[in-house]
């Protein structure tokens, strides 16, 4: 995802000043709390769009005060935008930083690989447990936003406590196997072949 | 103070080369108003404990106190009138009586304990209100959807005004939004209406509701969590949420 998107979102809603838009994106998503974006983001990417032609000056107000630049979408803005809606959405499963802990427990034996899981599994029912208590004090009807984001860090915690359930399981099997080592590469440059 | 109270508590079956250890010396305490949950994989005899603290069933060794009176001083006769009286259970298929509607169900354990038949209607027309079926009273069970059969019987388990509250597997036979409301109607038992409340499950979401969570495997306590933040760890937390819900 990309700021630029959610850019070019808020102005197919309506063409708005540079500065509505920092506050336009807090609003949609529910709060900054839920997304934090910098307003410097915000306009260095608006700039780049007028570039690429994605957004345009649409009028200048001058009511006795400083001029006040209006962006409006284009229509290629509006195509992107659109792309970009439409496309499925590819899911990130990967940097995840206990599999890395559990992965460098397992080489250096600095820790207790079942320890750490078990230490983990405390962690997220925890979470868990701090998520589920807010779920039940949000109201749907008021708070859409903060609620979907709620609903989804609940069943990502959830998913999360069943993969260290399997992994435990597997722990043993993990454990008589040969530990990762990088592969071995010839150093220096390829020697020129003998025969030219 | 303990409500309920464990202490190595143990359940064999069988005999020599075919013993299984269903429960291997347990000692656990749930106070009133506290919600606790039983976790562990198939087999770790979470059934098991459950049963054997509401008295239906009792220990090879080790003994279950309620109330400061241990169960096996107890004969058949007074074991039965303790699980009528002070134990609610709530099960994973509701258990409802088809042919009855929703108060007569609810009514059922006063009127199985001797009361008029007037007073125990009105007493479970109450409790189904509280958990939010007064629309419903009589409706019978196959008008009901999971849900609410599953409200039905937790009205059920708190007509007789139990100390104690078991659950074993509430919401396996429910959608998820049906599985939160019951979760979070069981942690009103505990929280509002100050009942000791015990729940097997294996699921990780519902679980969450609880205050702890204990851990059973091959019959032992492995682990026990608690969930909430330990006193100045909640405040804190709560002022930095009031503070983000201000902005």
């Amino acid at each position: 995802m990309s700021v630029r998107h959610a850019v070019l979102g808020l102005l197919a809603q309506r063409p708005r000043h540079g500065y509505e838009l920092h506050a336009a994106f807090e609003a949609v998503v529910g709060g900054e709390d839920n997304w934090d974006v910098k307003p410097a983001q915000v306009y260095t990417t608006l700039t780049r769009m007028e570039k690429s032609g994605l957004v345009a000056e649409q009028a200048v107000e001058q009511d006795g005060g400083p001029e006040k630049r209006i962006y409006a979408i284009t229509a290629e803005g509006y195509r992107a935008l659109k792309d970009w809606l439409e496309q499925a959405t590819a899911s990130e499963h990967q940097r995840d930083e206990f599999f890395l802990k559990l992965m460098l427990a397992l080489v250096s034996g600095a820790a207790d690989p079942y320890g750490l899981i078990k230490a983990q599994r405390a962690e997220l029912y925890r979470e868990l447990h701090a998520v589920t208590m807010r779920r039940e004090r949000v109201d749907p009807a008021k708070e859409l936003a903060r609620i979907l984001l709620l609903d989804k860090a609940a069943m990502q915690l959830d998913a999360d406590l069943r993969w260290l359930d399997m992994t435990e399981g597997r722990l043993d099997d993990i454990l008589h196997q040969p530990l990762p080592e990088p592969e071995a590469r010839p150093r220096g440059r390829p020697r020129k072949a003998r025969d030219q | 103070m303990a409500l309920i109270q464990t202490e190595n508590l143990t359940k064999v079956y069988g005999q020599r080369e075919a013993t299984v250890v269903a429960l291997d010396h347990v000692s656990m305490s749930v106070d009133a108003g506290e919600f606790v949950a039983v976790m562990g994989p198939s087999g770790c005899g979470k059934s098991t404990l459950l049963h054997l603290m509401g008295g239906l069933d009792r220990p090879s060794e080790g003994s279950v106190t309620i109330d400061g009176k241990s169960l096996s001083s107890l004969s058949d006769d007074a074991l039965s009138q303790l699980r009528r009286r002070k134990i609610g259970f709530i099960f994973q298929f509701f258990n409802l009586i088809p042919i009855l509607s929703a108060v007569d169900n609810a009514a059922l354990p006063l009127l199985l304990d001797g009361r008029k038949r007037a007073q125990a209607r009105d007493e479970a027309s109450e409790w189904l209100r509280k958990v939010g079926l007064g629309a419903r009273l009589g409706n019978r069970p196959d008008e009901l959807s999971a849900g609410q059969q599953q409200r039905v019987a937790i009205a059920r388990a708190l007509i007789t005004n139990p100390m104690l509250v078991l659950a074993d597997e509430p919401t396996g036979n429910l959608d998820s939004r049906a599985a939160d409301e019951t979760a979070g109607l069981l942690r009103r038992v505990g929280k509002e209406w100050g009942r000791a409340v015990l729940m097997v499950t294996h699921d990780a979401r519902i679980a969450a509701y609880a205050d702890r969570i204990v851990f059973l495997k091959d019959g032992k306590i492995v682990s026990e969590t608690h969930l909430e933040a330990q006193d100045g760890q909640e405040a804190e937390a709560l002022a930095g949420e009031l503070r983000a819900e201000k902005a």
